[in-house]
């Protein structure tokens, strides 16, 4: 379903500040499949979901959805294909406006938007029965502006606006990582119910390793803007929190091999 | 009451503008100074078409339309050319200057002798009154030209109103709210910010230049200095009405925008009739936006410390 193909970006290039975010990256998802990526700070894992949802445009590869070559496509172009869910919880919800309008914008995503009425009353009840499964009791309240609700809450709508219209891909960027505990695990049920029930193909990003272990049906770990490891069938689901951290370990590790192997050449040659 | 009714017309005429500044400052969060070029713009091309005895509507729409089409310059220069929003207009304002000069071919059109909205209105309001130029009302005596003008101000600011909120009702408006509001989410949802962004201004220079185009007609000429400080005015129309009405829900914000509007020229009327130097009034207006804009942020601040004295 989402074919990237030897995609690389550098952001400030030629300045100081250089950074090579993505080094060469190549990743083919099957239809229906739920991948989550970890990988540590700076590990291009977010620069990746990004690229593909067309934030900004790669240096060089090509980015493929469905029969779509969407890599010269602008950001909102590709929305027609895509449900993203962002880390930050108010990054995916109109504040000022109420729960409904901003459930009639994305039931319109990707489409042409004229001057029929956004919210009819009619759409209402298709709206509630959409709403209740959330369990938050916001089907009682779609005419209030969703600046009043907490981050959980518009995070969980936000994943519902997202799939409101079932997406060739979906894209979840670290979206529990500003959340409570509590609330993270409700938006993580929540996401797995939806994925689960619709076959979404999913791509989740996630710094959480219990989330990792527990979800989705392949795992790929990033590191230095490239693909590190890569599970899935019985291998993912044999992996634990465990043999994660002891990966992340290992990666650490030669890390500090690295620095300690330059640190020691520049005492000899310098 | 001649005083009392010119500055209800005016205020409501000039509702179009505080509309329009409504649309770019507060759904857009775009301080668009394209508006001081828009207004006068729309005033002159109504007016050169009235002087050529082009019907009062259409000379009044074609105004409207003069506005899209700087609107839009605007948008375009600020999404497609990148330049700053506040530049962008400055731009588009300063070339509108020269252009409002080549429109009229003079820095002023008088039409005192053309037919205009404002001289139907009359004729209209005469034939009501079976042929009296005045009308009694409460014991003052009311001109028919008076009357006949405040009435088509208030039908057509009413129209526009309700126009305007249902169409931000609509799939189309809820889009551009939601570009206002949340731009990372509307591109996410499908939507080309830039284009949504141009739509606005030109949909909010249009009510800008059509409440020139009317101003024109009531005050009987169209002048090229007419439109300086305009967006100012516009503001303090929308600060006060927004303090009239005191929420953000956008229906309510839209009539409080007409009411701030109407209020703020009783206000310069009565002050003006108390003795202000008129020279001082610019000075004044944005005197005044510049309090209303800081207040509310002073205040909460003054509110919050008390609090955090206690807490400490």
């Amino acid at each position: 379903m989402l074919t990237v193909h030897g995609i690389r970006k550098t952001f400030f290039a030629g300045t100081p500040n250089e950074v090579r975010a993505l080094q060469g990256v190549d990743l083919r998802i099957e239809p229906g499949s739920f991948v989550v990526v970890i990988g540590t700070n700076g590990s291009g894992k977010s620069t990746l979901l990004n690229a593909v949802a067309g934030t900004f445009a790669v240096d060089a590869g090509t980015i493929r959805i469905g029969e779509h070559d969407v890599t010269g496509w602008p950001e909102h172009r590709r929305a027609r294909l895509i449900g993203r869910v962002f880390q930050n919880p108010f990054s995916g919800t109109a504040p000022d406006m109420t729960i409904a309008e901003n459930l009639a914008l994305a039931a319109r995503r990707g489409q042409r938007r004229g001057l029929g009425w956004a919210v009819r009353g009619s759409a209402a009840d298709a709206m509630r029965d959409r709403v209740r499964p959330l369990g938050l009791g916001l089907e009682d309240r779609l005419d209030n502006p969703i600046g009043t609700l907490s981050g959980g809450q518009r995070q969980a709508l936000t994943l519902l606006m997202a799939t409101w219209l079932e997406p060739a891909l979906l894209l979840l960027d670290e979206h529990t990582a500003a959340l409570d505990p509590k609330s993270a695990d409700q938006v993580i049920r929540l996401t797995d119910e939806v994925v689960v029930r619709d076959r979404l193909t999913t791509l989740m990003v996630t710094h959480s390793m219990a989330q990792a272990a527990n979800l989705g049906d392949r795992l790929i770990m990033m590191y230095g803007g490239r693909i590190i490891h890569d599970f899935s069938g019985a291998e993912k689901r044999r992996l634990r929190v465990d043999d994660l951290l002891a990966r992340f370990e290992e990666v650490r590790r030669s890390e500090q091999l690295d620095e300690s192997a330059a640190e020691l050449l520049r005492r000899v040659y310098v | 009451m001649t005083l009392l009714i010119g500055a209800f017309t005016i205020g409501l005429i000039l509702s179009l503008l505080a509309l329009g500044v409504f649309v770019s400052f507060r759904i857009f969060n775009f301080a668009d100074i394209t508006t001081d070029g828009s207004i006068t713009l729309g005033a002159s091309i109504a007016a050169v078409l009235l002087v050529q005895g082009v019907s009062p509507l259409v000379a009044t729409l074609a105004g409207g339309c003069g506005g899209v089409a700087a609107g839009a310059a605007t948008g375009i220069l600020h999404t497609r050319f990148r330049i700053n929003g506040l530049l962008a207009g400055i731009l588009v304002m300063t070339a509108l200057y020269s252009i409002n000069l080549h429109v009229m071919g003079k820095s002023n059109v008088p039409l005192m002798a053309a037919t205009t909205v404002a001289s139907q209105a009359e004729a209209t309001a005469t034939r009501a009154l079976g042929g009296a130029a005045v009308l009694p009302v409460f014991g003052w005596e009311v001109g028919a030209r008076d009357a006949g003008v405040l009435v088509l101000a208030f039908v057509v600011t009413a129209a526009v109103g309700v126009l305007l909120y249902l169409f931000f009702r609509t799939n189309l408006g809820t889009a551009m709210r939601a570009t206002g509001n949340n731009a990372q989410m509307i591109r996410a949802l499908g939507v080309n910010v830039g284009n949504m962004i141009v739509l606005g201004l030109a949909l909010a220079n249009g009510l800008i230049a059509l409440a020139g185009a009317l101003l024109a007609q009531y005050q009987g000429f169209a002048d090229v200095q007419m439109g300086i400080g305009m967006v100012v005015w516009g503001l303090a129309s929308v600060i006060i009405g927004e303090a009239l009405v005191g929420t953000t829900q956008f229906g309510l914000v839209i009539t409080g925008a007409i009411m701030g509007s109407v209020l703020f020229r009783l206000l310069v009327a009565i002050a003006l009739r108390a003795g202000l130097n008129p020279n001082d009034l610019k000075l004044i207006t944005a005197a005044f936006v510049f309090v209303a804009l800081v207040l509310p942020d002073m205040l909460a601040r003054l509110r919050r410390r008390p609090a955090a004295d206690r807490g400490a």
